[in-house]
C-alpha cells in the first residue's frame, strides 16, 4: 500500500497537480539513521514505527547524523566532519534534491536543525582558518541556498538543536580545534573549553561552561524536552577516568550533572555517542559504543538508573515504548521497562545517531 | 561423538595453551618497548640542555646533533599518548604540532620582540603558551629564517637554553612517571587501579599503535599531501630541519616493534603485520625527499601517495587482526565514531 500509494504520489508530483506532500506520503518515517552498507557503499534510512526500514536513500559518502524537516518529507543528511556537502533528499522519490556545499573556508559537523516553520536550516560548521564556530543559515524555500551566518558561541560546535516552541538554538560547542589540512587532529585539548550555548535570532543569549576541572569533557551531543530541558553528552579527552558524562540545563538556570558511580560510568569509557530523552522526558540515555553500554539517568534524581550491555551501540532517541537504539553491528530495538531487545535488521551498520521526525 | 571429542581436546590442547598470555604481551610491550624508549627521551634531552648550556648559537653543529638525537627519541614514543605524557599536558608542551595557524612563530616572535623575562628560566617558562615550548618550538629558534635571527643573540641564547631545559624537566617527568608507578600500574592491573584487568592494559597499547598509525597516514604524510588541486608541501612536519620523511620512516620502525610485541607468537598475524610494515617502509626509504617537496609533482606526489596507502594498509591489519586478538571489538561506531 505504503509504495504503490509514494509511487502514486510521486508520479502526480511529475505532473504538479498534487497540494503540499507529508511525511505520512513517505510512508510516516518515525526516525532516520545514516548506515554503512556491507559492499562499502553509504546510505540514509527512514525507520517506521513497526522499527522497519522503509526507504534507504544512497549518499556519496560516510553521512552522520540527519535533519527532517518539521512539515514536508524532506531530510538533510550531512557529510561527517570534515566533509563540505550535505544531501537534501526527497522523501517521496528517494531522490536528492539539493545538494548544499559548505563555503569556502568552512566545513560541516555533520549535525542541523530547522526553524519550527521550516523556512531555514541551521548548520554547525567550523571556520577553519580562524578556529571558530558558526552556523551557517540555508533558506529552505529558495531551495537550500545559503543566506547567512553567525557565531556558535565557541570552539568546534557540534550537535545543534531547536528548543520546542521557540526558535532558539541550543549548541553544544565541543571546544576542539581542527583544521581540515590536519585532517581531524585535535589541535588544542590542552587548552580547550566547552560550552553549552544558546542563540536566539542570531545572538548569543546565553553560554554556559562547567567547571574548569572539566575543560577537557567535550560538550558534544544533545537532546531537549518539550519543556526546552538539555540534556547534554560529553566526550573526555584528558588522561585517566571522568567523573561525569552528562548533563541537563535549562535556559537562565545552572548546570546540573547526571552523575553515576566511579566504576560504572567507567563502563562507557569516556564517551558519550548519542544522548535521548524518554518520551515523558522522566529519563536520559547516554549510548557508549566504545564501551558497549546504554545508561539510563532518572531526571528527578539526576543519578543512574539502569545500564544495558550493548556492542557498538551508537544511536539512541525516544519512542513510543521508551528508547529505541541501534548499533553498529546492524541491530536495532528498543529498551522497554529496563528490558533491551534488539534485532538484527539489515546488512548494514547504523551510523552513530537516529535521528527523530517531527521534532 | 567420538572424532568430535577428539577434535575438542586436540583444541584445547594446542589452542589457547600454545598462544602467550596476554599480560606477557604487555609486559614485553612496557618492558621493552615503552620504558626504554622514554629513558632514552629523558637521557638524550638532559644532553641536549647541556650542550645548549655551553653553546647557544643556532647554526652550531654540535646543538643541531644534540637536538636532532633528542627530537629522534621524541618521535620514537611519540604514539604513547596516554599517562605520564598527558599529566599536566606535558606531550602537548614537547610536540605543539599541527600548528595550522602558525602559533608558534608568532609567539616565539612576540617573545623576542619584547624579550619577555619569562625566557630566563624554565621554571618561569612551564607557564607560557605550549606553542612555545618543545621540540617544534626549538627548530624554529634553530632552523627558521626568520626566527633564528630575530632580536639579540643573547636573548635567542637564553630563549634556547630555557627551552632545552623546559624539554629535560618535561621528559624527566614522564620517565618519573613512568618508572615510579605506571608501568607497575599496566604490568599488574587491578580492580582499585587504573587499569582493571589485563585485557585493558593490552588495549591501551593497542590503542597507541592504532592511534599512531592514523598520525602517521593522517596528518605526518597528509598534511603536506593536502588535495591533488592543493598540495601542502610548506605543511610538512619539521621541514625547517629536513626531518619530514625522517619522522615517517622513525615513527613506523616504532609502531612496528610496538605491533610486533603485541603480536606475540602468533605467526599468521607477525608474518602479516611485517609484510604491511616492510612495504610502507621500503617505500617510505625510496623517496628520497627529506621535506616532501615532491607533492606539487604528479609523479613524485604518487609515490608519497602509495606510502600513506600502505600505512593504510597496515592499519587495516592492525585493526582486523591485532585488534581482535586482544579483545578489541571493531564496531562500526566504536573505531570511528564523531
Amino acid at each position: 500500500m505504503t509504495t504503490s500509494r509514494r509511487q502514486f504520489l510521486a508520479g502526480l508530483l511529475a505532473t504538479g497537480l498534487v497540494p503540499t506532500p507529508t511525511w505520512a506520503d513517505a510512508g510516516s518515517p518515525q526516525f532516520l539513521s545514516a548506515a554503512a552498507l556491507t559492499d562499502g557503499r553509504y546510505v540514509l534510512c527512514g525507520i517506521g514505527a513497526g522499527q522497519n526500514i522503509l526507504f534507504q536513500i544512497p549518499l556519496p559518502a560516510r553521512g552522520h547524523a540527519a535533519a527532517a524537516h518539521p512539515t514536508r518529507p524532506e531530510a538533510v543528511a550531512f557529510a561527517r566532519r570534515p566533509g563540505t556537502f550535505a544531501i537534501v533528499i526527497d522523501c517521496l522519490s528517494g531522490k536528492p534534491k539539493a545538494t548544499m556545499t559548505a563555503p569556502e573556508g568552512r566545513h560541516f559537523y555533520g549535525h542541523g536543525a530547522f526553524s519550527s516553520d521550516g523556512q531555514w536550516l541551521f548548520t554547525t560548521e567550523n571556520d577553519y582558518e580562524a578556529g571558530q564556530g558558526r552556523v551557517g543559515v540555508w533558506d529552505v524555500p529558495a531551495g537550500y541556498v545559503r543566506v547567512d551566518e553567525f557565531a556558535s558561541g565557541g570552539v568546534g560546535p557540534h550537535d545543534v538543536k531547536r528548543l520546542p516552541g521557540t526558535e532558539t538554538l541550543v549548541i553544544a560547542n565541543g571546544g576542539i580545534d581542527t583544521h581540515p589540512d590536519s585532517g581531524r587532529a585535535k589541535l588544542n585539548i590542552a587548552t580547550m573549553a566547552p560550552n553549552l550555548s544558546y542563540v536566539r535570532n542570531g545572538q548569543l543569549i546565553e553560554t554556559v561552561a562547567l567547571d574548569p576541572s572539566l575543560h577537557k569533557n567535550s560538550i558534544r551531543h544533545l537532546d531537549v524536552s518539550a519543556s526546552g530541558v538539555v540534556a547534554f553528552g560529553m566526550q573526555w579527552q584528558g588522561g585517566g577516568d571522568v567523573s561525569v558524562l552528562a548533563g541537563m540545563h535549562q535556559l537562565g538556570g545552572q548546570a546540573e550533572l547526571l552523575t553515576a558511580p566511579a566504576d560504572q560510568l567507567r563502563d562507557m569509557r569516556g564517551y558519550v555517542g548519542s544522548i535521548s530523552f524518554s518520551p515523558d522526558a522522566a529519563l536520559v540515555a547516554t549510548t557508549s559504543p566504545v564501551g558497549g553500554v546504554v545508561q539510563i539517568y532518572d531526571v528527578d534524581g539526576k543519578a543512574l538508573m539502569q545500564r544495558v550491555t550493548a556492542a557498538d551501540a551508537g544511536g539512541v532517541a525516544a519512542c513510543d515504548a521508551g528508547f529505541i537504539i541501534t548499533t553498529g553491528f546492524g541491530e536495532l530495538g528498543q529498551i522497554d521497562q529496563g528490558e533491551l531487545r534488539l534485532a538484527k535488521m539489515a546488512e548494514l551498520a547504523w551510523d552513530n545517531h537516529i535521528v527523530p521526525v517531527g521534532v | 561423538m567420538r572424532p568430535l571429542l577428539f577434535a575438542c581436546a586436540v583444541t584445547l590442547a594446542v589452542g589457547p595453551a600454545a598462544a602467550r598470555p596476554i599480560s606477557e604481551l604487555t609486559a614485553d610491550a612496557v618492558n621493552n618497548h615503552v620504558l626504554p624508549g622514554y629513558k632514552r627521551l629523558a637521557e638524550r634531552s638532559q644532553v641536549l640542555a647541556d650542550v645548549a648550556q655551553s653553546d647557544c648559537v643556532s647554526g652550531s653543529p654540535q646543538l643541531r646533533a644534540a637536538y636532532g638525537d633528542a627530537f629522534d627519541a621524541w618521535v620514537g614514543v611519540s604514539h604513547l599518548r596516554f599517562g605520564p605524557s598527558e599529566r599536566d599536558d606535558r606531550a602537548y608542551a614537547l610536540a605543539f604540532w599541527p600548528d595550522s595557524r602558525a602559533v608558534t612563530p608568532k609567539t616565539l616572535a612576540a617573545m623576542i620582540a619584547s624579550e619577555d623575562d619569562i625566557a630566563q628560566n624554565p621554571d618561569d617558562y612551564a607557564d607560557v603558551s605550549i606553542a612555545a615550548r618543545g621540540f617544534y618550538a626549538l627548530e624554529f629558534l634553530l632552523y627558521d629564517d626568520t626566527i633564528a635571527v630575530a632580536g639579540t643573540d643573547a636573548y635567542r641564547c637564553t630563549l634556547i637554553r630555557t627551552v632545552t631545559g623546559d624539554i629535560a624537566a618535561l621528559t624527566d617527568a614522564i620517565e618519573d612517571d613512568w618508572t615510579g608507578s605506571y608501568a607497575d600500574q599496566l604490568l599488574n592491573p587491578s580492580p582499585d587501579g587504573i587499569y582493571h584487568t589485563e585485557e585493558e592494559a593490552a588495549q591501551e597499547m593497542f590503542k597507541a599503535v592504532s592511534t599512531g598509525l592514523e598520525f602517521v597516514g593522517d596528518t605526518r604524510l597528509g598534511r603536506p599531501l593536502g588535495t591533488f588541486d592543493r598540495p601542502r608541501a610548506s605543511r610538512a612536519e619539521a621541514r625547517r630541519s629536513g626531518r619530514s620523511a625522517r619522522h615517517v620512516e622513525l615513527s613506523l620502525a616504532a609502531l612496528r616493534d610496538l605491533a610486533t610485541r603485541l603480536a606475540g607468537d602468533d605467526a599468521a598475524l607477525a608474518t602479516n603485520l611485517t609484510n604491511a610494515f616492510d612495504r610502507a617502509q621500503s617505500r617510505a626509504e625510496q623517496l628520497d625527499d627529506p621535506v616532501f617537496a615532491g607533492v606539487d609533482d604528479p609523479m613524485t606526489r604518487f609515490e608519497i601517495e602509495v606510502v600513506q596507502q600502505n600505512v593504510s594498509a597496515i592499519r587495516t591489519v592492525v585493526r582486523n587482526e591485532l585488534g581482535p586478538k586482544l579483545g578489541v571489538i571493531a564496531g562500526f561506531n566504536a573505531l570511528d565514531g564523531d
